[in-house]
C-alpha cells in the first residue's frame, strides 16, 4: 500500500511543478433551450458551420443552423445532461473520428468510442467526417471487380470496385443479407469492410455482427451502429462518420466496402432534425436539402487514380421502400445517385426465390466493365433473358397450348431461376459461378428435374474440384474462358451427366434388388 | 464604469424580443446623433430603466399592460419626463408607448448601449475575480488588457468568488481565462486521462 501512496504522489507532484496557468481561450454562448437533441445557443458568434462545440461535461455539438441572433446546435450524445443556461464552447474544430487499422474488428458508435467493450480506440490517425469528394481529375473508371459471391448478383449486375450499387425493396426481402454476403465474401481478398447500421433494431444489428463474426469476417470489419434508440443528430451523422472511416483506407491505396443500412432511416433522421430546427419542409416534409445529403455521402466512393495509389471505396446503400413504392421521394433520389440498382421484391421473395432479386429492373451502369472475361462471356444476356422469361411466364399462366420454342424457353428459364437461388452466408468463388452458370445458360440444365438443380449444380462444382482441378485453376488464373477451357468444360460435363446417370442408375439397380 | 448586468449577461435571453430592441435602439441613436446629444438620450433612458422604475414597481406594470391605453402612457410620460429630459428622449418614449413596447425598455436600453459601444468602436468587457480589486488596479488591468487585444473597453467588474484566483476577461463572446479554478480542472482533467492512459498499457502495478 505504501508503494501505491508514493506512486500517486510522485505523478501528483509531477503534474503539479508542470501546472502552468496558461491562459484558456475560448468562445463561448450560452444554452437558451434545448430538446429532442438540439439546442439553440445565444452568442457564439464567430462559429462556423458544422463546427463543433463542446457543452460541458464534454458533450460534443455541431453548428448546424447559423442564424442572426443565435446558433442552433445538434447535440451528439446524450442531450438529456444539457440544460439551458450551460456554457457552450467553440473548438474552431471540426467533427473527426479515429481512422485506421485500429477500428477494424471493432463495434463503434459514430463519433468513433467503442460500444464491444474492448476499451477504447487507440489510433494517432483522425478524419474529419465531412470531407469533400475527390474530383474529377482524382478518380479513374471503374474497372476492377468486386465479387459478393452472389450469383445473382455478379452475373447479373456486377459490382466494380468503386462503384455505388443501391440495394433496394420492401422489408424482409433480404436487403440486408446481400449486404452482408457481400462483406463475408471479401474473406480473402484484402477489402476493408464497414458496415453503418442506421435506426435499426438493436437486435438485428446483434444478429448481423454476430453472423459476421461466426463467418470470420470481423477480421477485416468495422461496424457503426446508431440504433433506432439513440439521438437522431448520430443516426443523422453515421453514414459520414462510417466513410471517413472507410475513405482512410482509400486514400492510402487499399480497397475498402461500405454497406448503409439503411439510408431512408437517415433521411427521417435528418428531416427530424431539420424540423426542429425549423427549416422549411419540402416534398414528403423532408428539407430541401436532402438530396445533397445523400449525394455527397454517396459521391465519396470512388475509384482513385493510378498517381493516387489507386484505392477504392464501393459502397452498397440500402433503401426500404413502402409497398414496392420506387417512386416516393428517397427512393428515387437515391437511384439517380447511385450507379444503378439491385431491386428485391417481396413475391419472389415468398416464391422462394433468393436472393429475390428482380432481374429486369435491376441494374449496374458501371458493373460491366468490371466484370471478368469468363463471367460476362458465360452471362452475357442472361439478365435480359431472364426479364422475358418473366413474361413469359406469366403469359403461360394463362394455359395457352405453347409452341415447342416457346416451352423450351420456359424450360430453360425455369432451370435459370433454380441455378440463381443462393443460400444466405454461403458466397461462392467467382470461378465455381462461371462454371455453373455456363451449364445453366448453355442448356446442359434443361433436362434436369427443377428440384433437382440445386443438386446437379453441388455435384457439378465438386465433380470439377475433385476430378478436373486443372480446368478450374486454368480459368481461374486466365480470369477467361478460352476455347480450349470451353471444350474442357463441355468434356468436364459430359463426362459428369455420364458419372451421374450411372450414379442415379445404379442407386436404383441397387434398390431394385433389394 | 457600469455595475448592472445586462438582460443577456444576467442569463436571461428573449431572442425575439431582442431583435425588437435591437430596431427601436437603432432608431432612438440615429435620433440623439441627428440631434447632437446621443449620449445624454441613451443616459437618460437608463436611468429610466435602471434608476427609477425598480423603485417603483407599479410603474413597470403599467408601462407593460396593453391594459393602459397608449394615451395614458403618453400622459404620464409627459408628466415624468416633460421638461426633466430632452426632447428627443421624450419622444423615444413615446414612440415606444404607442407601438405598445415600453414594457421592453429595459432590453432597448441595452440594445442601444450595445449598438453605441459597437458605433464607437469600443467592445464590452467583464473582469471577473475572486476579491473585490481597487480602482488603481482595475486601472491597470483594463489598460493592460486594452494594449494587448489593441480595443477600446468598456469595463464591467464582478466578483465571484468561484473562480478561486486569477482573472477571466470577457470580450464580447471570447473569454481569456487565467482563473486557477479552471487551471485546477484542466489538471484534473490531465491526471484523469494519464490514469486511464497508464491502466490501458498496463503502466500501473497496483494490485500488488
Amino acid at each position: 500500500m505504501a508503494h501505491l501512496t508514493d506512486e500517486i504522489a510522485s505523478v501528483l507532484r509531477e503534474e503539479i511543478s508542470r501546472f502552468q496557468s496558461g491562459i484558456d481561450v475560448r468562445e463561448v454562448g450560452r444554452v437558451l433551450e434545448v430538446g429532442d437533441g438540439i439546442a439553440r445557443v445565444w452568442g457564439l458568434s464567430g462559429v462556423m458551420a458544422g463546427e463543433m462545440v463542446e457543452f460541458p461535461g464534454g458533450i460534443t455539438g455541431l453548428a448546424f443552423n447559423l442564424e442572426e441572433n443565435s446558433v442552433g446546435v445538434i447535440i451528439l450524445g446524450d442531450y438529456l445532461k444539457v440544460t439551458e443556461g450551460d456554457e457552450v464552447k467553440s473548438t474552431g474544430r471540426l467533427l473527426s473520428v479515429p481512422v485506421g487499422d485500429a477500428v477494424i474488428g471493432r463495434v463503434l458508435d459514430p463519433l468513433g468510442n467503442p460500444l464491444d467493450g474492448k476499451g477504447p480506440v487507440v489510433s494517432e490517425l483522425r478524419r474529419p467526417v465531412e470531407t469533400l469528394a475527390p474530383g474529377v481529375a482524382e478518380r479513374s473508371p471503374v474497372r476492377e471487380p468486386l465479387q459478393t459471391g452472389i450469383k445473382a448478383v455478379d452475373a447479373m449486375t456486377p459490382i466494380g470496385r468503386g462503384q455505388r450499387e443501391l440495394i433496394i425493396g420492401d422489408r424482409k426481402t433480404g436487403k440486408t443479407a446481400i449486404g452482408i454476403d457481400a462483406i463475408i465474401n471479401q474473406k480473402n481478398s484484402g477489402v476493408k469492410c464497414f458496415y453503418v447500421a442506421v435506426g435499426q433494431k438493436d437486435s438485428s444489428v446483434a444478429v448481423a455482427i454476430d453472423t459476421l463474426r461466426k463467418y470470420g469476417a470481423m477480421d477485416y470489419t468495422t461496424v457503426i451502429v446508431a440504433g433506432a434508440s439513440v439521438a437522431a443528430p448520430l443516426q443523422y451523422i453515421a453514414p459520414y462518420s462510417g466513410t471517413a472511416m472507410a475513405e482512410h483506407f482509400m486514400v492510402n491505396g487499399q480497397h475498402a466496402l461500405i454497406v448503409y443500412d439503411d439510408l431512408s432511416k437517415q433521411a427521417t433522421a435528418y428531416r427530424q432534425l431539420s424540423l426542429l430546427m425549423r427549416r422549411p419542409p419540402g416534398r414528403e416534409a423532408y428539407p430541401g436539402d436532402v438530396f445533397y445529403a445523400h449525394s455527397r455521402l454517396l459521391e465519396r466512393s470512388a475509384k482513385l487514380s493510378k498517381e493516387l495509389g489507386g484505392g477504392s471505396l464501393t459502397s452498397l446503400p440500402i433503401i426500404e421502400t413502402l409497398e414496392g413504392e420506387v417512386s416516393a421521394y428517397i427512393p428515387t433520389n437515391v437511384i439517380s445517385i447511385t450507379d444503378g440498382q439491385i431491386y428485391l421484391q417481396p413475391d419472389l421473395f415468398f416464391a422462394g426465390q433468393r436472393p429475390a432479386m428482380n432481374a429486369g429492373i435491376s441494374v449496374s451502369r458501371v458493373g460491366g466493365a468490371a466484370q471478368t472475361k469468363a463471367m460476362k462471356k458465360v452471362a452475357g444476356g442472361l439478365r435480359l433473358d431472364l426479364a422475358s422469361f418473366r413474361e413469359l411466364e406469366a403469359f403461360a399462366q394463362l394455359g395457352t397450348d405453347l409452341d415447342a420454342a416457346t416451352q423450351q424457353r420456359l424450360d430453360r428459364g425455369y432451370r435459370m431461376v433454380e441455378l440463381l437461388k443462393q443460400g444466405q452466408f454461403a458466397p461462392m468463388d467467382v470461378v465455381d459461378q462461371v462454371l455453373s452458370i455456363y451449364a445453366g445458360t448453355r442448356g446442359h440444365l434443361d433436362e434436369v428435374k427443377r428440384d433437382e438443380v440445386a443438386d446437379w449444380e453441388k455435384g457439378f462444382l465438386t465433380f470439377v474440384r475433385d476430378q478436373v482441378p486443372e480446368l478450374r485453376k486454368r480459368v481461374d488464373e486466365s480470369k477467361e474462358l478460352d476455347a480450349e477451357s470451353e471444350r474442357q468444360l463441355e468434356a468436364a460435363i459430359a463426362e459428369y451427366k455420364r458419372q451421374r446417370a450411372a450414379h442415379a442408375g445404379g442407386g436404383k439397380q441397387l434398390a431394385g434388388a433389394r | 464604469m457600469t455595475t448592472s448586468a445586462t438582460n443577456a449577461e444576467s442569463g436571461h435571453v428573449d431572442i425575439a424580443a431582442d431583435r425588437v430592441a435591437k430596431i427601436y435602439a437603432q432608431a432612438i441613436i440615429e435620433a440623439g446623433e441627428a440631434a447632437g446629444c446621443r449620449p445624454e438620450v441613451i443616459a437618460e433612458l437608463a436611468t429610466l430603466a435602471r434608476d427609477v422604475l425598480p423603485k417603483v414597481p407599479e410603474a413597470a406594470t403599467v408601462f407593460a399592460s396593453p391594459k393602459v391605453t397608449p394615451e395614458e402612457k403618453d400622459r404620464i410620460i409627459d408628466r415624468v419626463a416633460g421638461g426633466r429630459m430632452k426632447p428627443t428622449t421624450t419622444n423615444a418614449l413615446h414612440v415606444l408607448a404607442r407601438h405598445g413596447r415600453l414594457g421592453m425598455l429595459g432590453a432597448v436600453v441595452d440594445a442601444a448601449e450595445r449598438l453605441a459601444d459597437e458605433r464607437d468602436g469600443r467592445q464590452q468587457a467583464v473582469f471577473t475575480t475572486a476579491i473585490p480589486l481597487d480602482s488603481a488596479e482595475q486601472a491597470r488591468i483594463v489598460a493592460d488588457t486594452e494594449k494587448a487585444l489593441s480595443a477600446t473597453l468598456k469595463p464591467r467588474f464582478v466578483v465571484d468568488p468561484a473562480v478561486i484566483g486569477g482573472l477571466v476577461v470577457r470580450v464580447g463572446d471570447t473569454i481569456y481565462d487565467q482563473s486557477v479554478a479552471t487551471g485546477l480542472a484542466r489538471l484534473g482533467g490531465r491526471l484523469q486521462q494519464r490514469n486511464i492512459h497508464a491502466i490501458q498499457t498496463g503502466e500501473y502495478s497496483w494490485h500488488t
